[in-house]
């Protein structure tokens, strides 16, 4: 990044800039909202209150033409084998080509919508042929996080035909545990989703899943076929699903191509569908669809996914900004910053380019985040006082939840939070007090869509994913691996196995002390 | 008496067709179907137009003693339509029955509109013994507060009334609730029987015992004991979801009547489920034979019929369906056009006798307990069926007998 033209006057700028009091910026220049905000049809973004000129946008897009960023949309888009170190492409704008669908994507769908349309006519059967009432996605990652954002965002909306959808994720299986308390093994139906099919984390919950099945099945229906019954795998492998005993109709397939934490575009999406029909999950592709669209085709200084990746690099290399805050002011988008932190940081989070060399420079900020009006009685503090300079997305939605008297007065009061939070963190305040001294100056994006919707989800899922890719294009990074998770998880089956010989001594002194007290405890 | 009948529905029917019979001038503003189950109705029908004291006719008499509402409770439109047009040319005589079971409001509505006596008169009598029930009623309710109306309906159904008096009068909306309530109360003493025959089933106990048990205690009588495959028809339902609202509104938050009717919806399925556990859970490409389409013997109607539930089940499984019944006719296939896809209707074959259902089936379904169902040729059976499995929904068949001569059995508790 270093080595390209801009580089240099960018950061000549940034010098400049950092001396700058947002503040200042709206003062000198009456039109700064016109200037610096771009929209296509459902969603607005205001940049405005970012340490950005003319100059530096300018920068910025001539940095984004010198890399290329262009051709390298479009391979991303055609199906490139963009994912080098594992030699894949990264074709997820594939899974929501509503408009040319790719032959294997529409076959899944047809699955996926024999498998909805079965649930909701109450027709598809446990072991003791009553019908399910459950669904519990099993699945950890990619295969957990989208689907569970998404279907907690739109559980108002959700078809009164669905069946009652439930996911559990961590290993520690507490979360499984307290849900088969709960719930009836002859309604119940399993979704095991996991790309490989061998992650330890989703299988061994769906082990514990099977032998409750087993355990809780009358005498005459212990066979194979009625347990396998209550399981649907989603997976990239077909072999190692068979192997577990998935039965042919019950398996979904999706591809090495698509990347966990993009595939929620895919048959992980699963639950997605069943509580919104294939109808609204289509919707949501087609919301991500007009996203690729406009990634592709709009110019840059248009461009929402593009603007967003090259402000994100000017905080985090010119401005040196190093958090990042996803606000979303409407609760039902809790799981929305969840989402991103796997999204962003599992793409970005890394340190090597593209041929093998080290960065020399900061790629992605750590990401967190909250609902807003949470967030505001928790970690805000630290926004106004703090001394971290921080960069924060607002996202807010034009129409709230109802129309009647209270509902409007709660979307009113929404607003005015969200937007004096964004103008606080701009312009700070002066005090006699220290205590009382805000010092302002904080930048932020707002993004300003029109309602809670399957088709809105999906634009604003495919804004990040493109503005992720842009920055990674900018870092000559892969954001497609993610060997940093690989080696704890090797450890992990070493110290497992350690602990099943209850021998430690191959092990560093840290971890053979915990262990040792771990040991000694009687319950 | 002059008297005028409004519908089409077997009740309306069966009114017109008995009141001509004891010499009252009657017409019907209504239709008479080609295909009519109801036992004896088509003839008494037949007589009673040959002998001119019924017509069929499009307009009804103004000056009559009695404008009767038989009407099916979806045709309410229609009644608060003539009832306007009644209240128009209404004389002192005029008196308006309302027969049809409707929905309170539209009673309601009814009243206001027909500025005339209106009595209450709910029809208690039972599909395939319609004409029976009419005839000799075990009793008459009569919901009215006008005198004089009252003393003159007594008199058009004395003929009615000679065996004891079973007559009992009352408020208009006491009539009401007495029919919904009665609807209810054999629901509710149906669902009941069939959770009690799922722990009969989990116990080793025979629920066709603990029904002769139970129903000999005469505070609780044999009637609507049995258990089954859950209740059909279309009114039982409907009144449950009628009362259920009313509970609602009187602000009673209990799931009495809701319970009743899941565990209905539930028993519908319950063949299904013994079908298929017995299958391991596959039933795809298996031949189910079924005898019995409509929700009691002596009808066409299938309004509810759990059969329906059945065939969509197996449908769904895979299953290729072979169907008998006596009186299966376009109603079928018009619930089949409406709510099966070509694929599924492809997969059903209806045949002409019950035997020729049964070739290579892996199992019979019996779903409705016609006459002849009830002793079958099970030699027939065994030699025809691939598999000798007999799911049994009505209880007909003795169980030790069939399973030592070498039959799979799947009775209802028991």
């Amino acid at each position: 990044m270093k080595q390209l033209k801009a580089y240099q006057p960018l950061s000549a700028q940034a010098e400049q800039l950092k001396q700058t009091h947002l503040n200042s910026l709206f003062a000198d220049n009456a039109q700064r909202f016109a200037q610096f905000h771009v929209q296509m049809p459902g969603i607005m973004l205001d940049f405005s209150k970012q340490k950005i000129t003319k100059e530096v946008l300018d920068g910025l897009v001539s940095m984004a033409e010198e890399a290329d960023l262009k051709q390298w949309i479009e391979r991303l888009i055609s199906g490139d084998e963009l994912n080098h170190t594992e030699g894949r492409k990264a074709w997820h704008t594939a899974l929501r080509n509503v408009s040319n669908p790719v032959q294997e994507v529409a076959e899944q769908w047809d699955k996926m919508a024999f498998i909805v349309e079965e649930l909701h006519l109450q027709q598809m059967r446990g072991y003791s042929g009553k019908a399910i009432t459950d669904v519990v996605n099993i699945g950890v990652g990619g295969s957990d996080l989208g689907p569970l954002m998404i279907t907690h965002a739109l559980e108002m909306q959700k078809l009164p035909q669905s069946p009652a959808i439930h996911f559990v994720s961590t290993l520690d299986g507490r979360q499984l545990q307290s849900l088969l308390a709960k719930l009836n093994p002859e309604t119940t139906l399993f979704i095991v989703a996991s790309k490989s099919f061998t992650t330890i984390d989703t299988l061994s919950l769906a082990e514990t899943a099977k032998s409750w099945m087993k355990a809780n099945c009358q005498s005459n229906c212990q066979s194979q076929n009625a347990i396998m019954r209550h399981f649907i795998g989603v997976s990239a492998n077909p072999a190692k699903m068979s192997e577990w005993g998935i039965l042919p109709q019950m398996q979904l397939a999706f591809w090495d191509w698509v990347g966990g934490r993009f595939s929620m575009w895919s048959s992980i999406g699963l639950t997605i569908a069943i509580q919104h029909g294939m109808e609204g999950f289509k919707a949501m592709l087609e919301g991500a669809h007009a996203v690729d669209e406009h990634f592709r085709n709009a110019p840059f200084k248009e461009n929402i996914p593009a603007l967003l990746g090259l402000i994100g690099v000017w905080n985090t290399n010119f401005l040196n900004l190093a958090g990042q805050a996803i606000l979303p002011y409407d609760s039902r988008l809790k799981h929305f910053a969840g989402y991103l932190e796997q999204l962003v940081m599992e793409s970005n989070g890394k340190h090597t380019q593209r041929d093998g060399t080290f960065v020399d420079y900061r790629t992605c900020p750590i990401l967190w985040g909250e609902v807003g009006p949470n967030a505001q009685h928790a970690f805000y503090q630290l926004l106004h006082q703090g001394t971290e300079r921080v960069m924060s997305d607002f996202i807010l939605f034009k129409e709230g939840q109802g129309s009647d008297e209270r509902s409007t007065f709660h979307q009113n009061l929404n607003i005015a939070n969200c937007l004096a939070q964004s103008r606080a963190m701009m312009v700070g305040q002066q005090s006699d007090d220290p205590h009382k001294h805000y010092p302002g100056d904080q930048v932020s994006n707002t993004l300003l869509l029109t309602r809670v919707d399957a088709y809105h989800l999906g634009m604003l899922v495919a804004i990040y994913e493109h503005k992720v890719f842009t920055e990674s294009v900018i870092w000559n990074i892969n954001p497609f691996d993610q060997w940093g998770v690989e080696l704890g998880k090797k450890i992990a089956l070493s110290i497992l196995e350690s602990i099943d010989q209850r021998d430690a001594s191959e092990l560093d002194q840290s971890t053979q002390g915990i262990l040792q007290q771990i040991w000694e405890h009687k319950t | 008496m002059i008297i005028n009948v409004f519908g089409s529905t077997i009740s309306a029917l069966v009114t017109a067709a008995c009141l001509a019979e004891t010499g009252n001038n009657v017409t019907l503003i209504g239709q008479i179907p080609n295909e009519l189950a109801e036992p004896g109705l088509k003839k008494l029908l037949k007589q009673q137009m040959e002998l001119e004291t019924l017509q069929v006719s499009e307009s009804h008499q103004v000056n009559a003693d009695f404008h009767i509402f038989a009407y099916g409770d979806g045709d309410c439109s229609q009644a608060l339509k003539i009832t306007a047009k009644l209240a128009k040319e209404k004389h002192d005589n005029s008196c308006l029955i309302i027969r049809s079971n409707f929905s309170i409001h539209i009673v309601r509505d009814i009243i206001e509109a027909a500025q005339m006596p209106i009595i209450i008169n709910p029809d208690f009598a039972p599909e395939g013994a319609a004409i029976e029930g009419f005839q000799r009623p075990d009793r008459t309710i009569i919901g009215a507060t006008n005198g004089d109306a009252v003393a003159k309906f007594r008199r058009l159904l004395a003929p009615f009334n000679r065996f004891r008096d079973t007559f009992i009068q009352m408020t208009p909306e006491s009539a009401i609730l007495t029919k919904y309530a009665t609807n209810v109360l054999i629901a509710t003493r149906i669902s009941l029987m069939n959770e009690l025959a799922l722990v009969a089933e989990q116990m080793n106990a025979d629920i066709e015992e603990v029904r002769q048990g139970l129903g000999s205690d005469h505070r609780i009588g044999f009637s609507y004991l049995y258990s089954g495959v859950g209740f059909g028809g279309a009114y039982l339902e409907r009144d449950l979801e009628r009362v259920q609202t009313l509970i609602d509104e009187s602000g009673s938050k209990e799931n009495l009547l809701k319970s009743v009717y899941n565990i209905n919806q539930q028993q519908k399925e319950l063949l299904f489920r013994k079908l298929w556990t017995h299958y391991q859970c596959d039933l795809d490409k298996k031949k189910i034979a079924i005898w019995g389409v409509s929700y009691k013997p002596n009808t066409n109607s299938i309004d509810g019929a759990p059969s329906l539930v059945m065939i969509e089940a197996l449908l769904h499984q895979g299953c290729e369906l072979h169907i008998f019944d006596p009186k299966l006719d376009d109603i079928f296939q018009n619930w089949m056009q409406a709510n099966l896809n070509s694929e599924q209707r492809a997969r059903i074959h209806t045949h002409a006798t019950m035997y020729d259902c049964l070739d290579q089936a892996d199992a019979l379904c019996v779903l409705t307990e016609w006459k002849n169902f009830w002793s079958p040729n099970f030699t027939t059976l065994r030699e025809k069926m691939a598999a000798p499995v007999i799911l049994d929904g009505r209880n007909l068949y003795d169980k030790i007998w069939l399973q030592e001569n070498g039959f799979t059995y799947f009775g209802v508790g028991r």
